[in-house]
């Protein structure tokens, strides 16, 4: 209470209450001395806010490093989108572009991994890619971190982890779990509603959505430039077949599917067909005419390409899990998924095996193995042939750490 | 736009410094403090 407060009190209670609270009030040294401490608690809390500043710092900075991708013995170019789309040079946004080009022409696949750098089977299968595979007909594009500004960071009040090791032969490799948005301070604030360059509406934080951003727009939000960008890499390589990698949550009731653009229905149908003979239950889902700003939507309606998004099971992005941690990311077992499964709220099976992500990764290649190979057999003059690929039944008995080992990229480029 | 936002959040900063200093109370400085960790890495531009 202030001074003039007291002095108030007092006039209320008569001159007498008044003469005696001043010489009750504590002398003036006293008073600086209540001052002096507060200042002094004043500035160790700036210390040790400064303190606590400088070391989350550093760990947030150090996810703005990129764990290495080793190319392989297919790799014949690498450059980043920003060659493409300008406007992406020295942002955040910028990615590297790998190139498989084959010993023959043909048709030109792209694969796009880390969309969401949260479904790390996206970007892993995209690795196993890159540093395993040989395309002997036509071209591949493979982008292994799409979002890569999303690569940078974690999504808020997860509690998830900034990386995940895989045991490879040569020793722990790093990889980046990130989060399904670009990080907020490449891009911020967020509007409170956005409404995309498709036009469509949505929650204010979908503006930092790579796959809510299509068609793009290379003059607007930095995700729409990315969108615009990728789209643009569509046109300028003629791209036939693009690929869209993505998990799911077990509760999410698109998942373990092939998601089609109605020009790629056809071919989806018919590789999920195959694949069930093969022993891989994938769904098909068409493409919504209506929900606009999704890759499988737009970049079938804005070019020729044959567009598809592919699904897996990712229990660390649901919200029926415990804990995020390694275990979860790359085991995938959780013993609440477990219950839920027990009460039938879930839209895959669920037992304590979990969803390991050698399953999500091997599900991701084997699919787009039947797809190029279908893709092949329709348009004869126009083939995608790809060998070196590790198949759903080599993951499960040797590891995914056994297609991603760095040594073996260091000194020897034949597949494992 | 974010410049603008970063504007913003300095000037938040200020004030909560201000208070920090002003307050006398151990428990409310310490509440201060903690706010100003998330404003600090945000205004920065690292988190």
């Amino acid at each position: 209470m202030s001074a003039k407060g007291k002095t108030r009190i007092g006039t209320r209670t008569g001159l007498k209450d008044n003469a005696n609270e001043k010489m009750t009030s504590p002398p003036p040294t006293e008073k600086n001395d209540g001052k002096g401490r507060s200042w002094i608690a004043a500035g160790v809390l700036i210390a040790v806010v400064a303190a606590a500043v400088a070391i989350s710092a550093r760990e947030f900075v150090a996810m703005w490093e990129d764990p290495p991708i080793y190319p392989g013995p297919g790799i014949t170019e690498q450059f980043m989108l920003s060659s493409i789309a300008p406007e992406l040079a020295g942002s955040a946004a910028d990615t590297e572009v790998y190139v498989l080009d084959g010993d023959s022409p043909g048709g030109t696949l792209l694969i796009l991994g880390g969309t969401h750098p949260n479904e790390p089977a996206s970007s892993l299968t995209a690795i196993t890619i890159i540093e395993n595979a040989v395309v002997n007909e036509g071209r591949l594009l493979v982008i292994p971190r799409a979002n890569h500004s999303a690569f940078t960071c974690t999504d808020p009040q997860e509690g998830a982890p900034q990386t995940y090791v895989i045991e490879t032969p040569g020793g722990d490799r790093l990889f980046r779990y990130g989060s399904r948005a670009t990080n907020p301070i490449d891009q911020w604030p967020d509007p409170v509603i956005y409404v995309g360059s498709s036009g469509q509406a949505l929650a204010g934080a979908e503006v930092r959505n790579l796959n809510r951003s299509y068609p793009g727009d290379s003059g607007g939000y930095l995700t729409e430039k990315l969108a615009a960008a990728i789209l643009d890499l569509i046109r300028t390589e003629n791209v036939d077949l693009a690929i869209d990698l993505h998990e799911a949550s077990p509760e999410y009731p698109v998942i373990n599917a092939i998601v089609a653009h109605e020009n790629a229905l056809p071919l989806a149908v018919e590789a999920a067909l195959f694949l069930e003979f093969e022993g891989i239950q994938i769904g098909v889902e068409a493409s919504p005419i209506n929900l606009r700003g999704l890759s499988h939507r737009e970049w079938g309606d804005a070019t020729d390409t044959l567009a598809l998004l592919i699904e897996s099971t990712n229990p660390a992005q649901g919200r029926l899990r415990g804990a995020i941690n390694s275990e979860l990311i790359l085991e995938g077992a959780d013993p609440y998924y477990i219950r839920a499964a027990g009460q039938g709220l879930l839209y895959v099976p669920f037992s304590d095996a979990g969803h390991p992500i050698e399953e999500r990764v091997g599900r991701h290649l084997d699919t787009i193995a039947m797809l190029t190979e279908i893709y092949s057999s329709q348009h004869g003059d126009q083939p995608i042939r790809i060998s070196g690929l590790p198949t759903l039944s080599d993951l499960s008995v040797r590891g995914l750490g056994t297609y991603l080992d760095p040594s073996i990229r260091e000194t020897d480029h034949s597949p494992p | 736009m974010t410049f603008l936002y970063q504007a913003i959040t300095a000037g938040v900063i200020a004030f909560a410094v201000w208070n920090l200093f002003r307050e006398r109370r151990l428990a409310e400085q310490m509440g201060i403090a903690l706010v100003l960790i998330p404003l600090l890495l945000r205004v920065l531009m690292i988190k």
